[in-house]
């Protein structure tokens, strides 16, 4: 299935879009996401060690405004926003 | 009473006037206004201006916790609380958060307006983008999120 993920903050370096659209299998929970955004990195960014950084410092916010774990079950076409380390104010 | 907003400083400045008057009661003996500008130079660098990203649903979502926690935490149940953020291109000493907020008594408003921005570093979706005098920019490292998942 085809999972839109917005950027947010540092993460917006890594497409010219507000967002990415990545393919993850049916019943795919939140670190295979990660993974898969990673893997993109890979492929379009060498491997940039700092973007990879990101990810793996970030967290990931469900389509209904709730942060979610790793093990979270991601449902078909949701929208899922990467949250990296924050700092506002 | 809570005010929250992200403002879009493509449609609007931030000004302390309406903050002034959302927290204004006679209920209310003690008012502290904090405001967060931006400055000129940050790790040695000549700072321009700043960007500021959020995801605005979850911003709002954490100040509404935030002044919720307040009530629980610091058991201040009598306020008037407004707080807004900036997001988008800010210059030089322009206003990219307000926190206003009105109390019974100075060291409730004290505890309160510090407790505030205190959270919102630690739990609001906000991003910071510097801008140089040398043309480089360059996003701020940040904090990874504390936040309870599901």
């Amino acid at each position: 299935m085809k999972i839109k993920v917005e950027l947010f903050g540092s993460s917006r370096d890594f497409s010219d879009k507000d967002h990415l659209e990545l393919e993850v299998e049916d019943k795919a929970l939140m670190k295979d996401l990660r993974n898969e955004i990673i893997k993109y990195l890979d492929k379009n960014f060498k491997g940039n060690i700092n973007f990879i950084k990101i990810v793996k410092s970030s967290v990931f916010c469900s389509e209904n405004n709730n942060i979610v774990s790793d093990n979270y079950k991601i449902t078909k076409n949701e929208k899922i926003a990467i949250i990296p380390p924050i700092g506002g104010g | 009473m809570l005010h929250a907003k992200v403002i879009d400083i493509k449609e609007k400045k931030l000004t302390l006037s309406e903050a002034e008057k959302f927290v204004s009661s006679s209920n209310f003996g003690a008012s502290i206004y904090f405001t967060g500008t931006v400055r000129n130079q940050n790790n040695n660098k000549n700072v321009i201006g700043i960007t500021y990203d959020s995801h605005d649903e979850l911003v709002l979502k954490s100040f509404k916790e935030i002044y919720n926690e307040a009530d629980e935490k610091l058991k201040i149940k009598d306020k008037s609380v407004f707080i807004e953020h900036a997001k988008g291109y800010l210059n030089l000493e322009e206003i990219s958060i307000i926190i206003a907020v009105a109390c019974k008594h100075r060291d409730q408003a004290y505890v309160l307006s510090r407790y505030i921005i205190e959270e919102i570093k630690k739990k609001t979706p906000i991003w910071k983008k510097e801008h140089y005098a040398d043309n480089q920019s360059e996003w701020l490292k940040g904090n990874p999120l504390i936040n309870e998942k599901i």
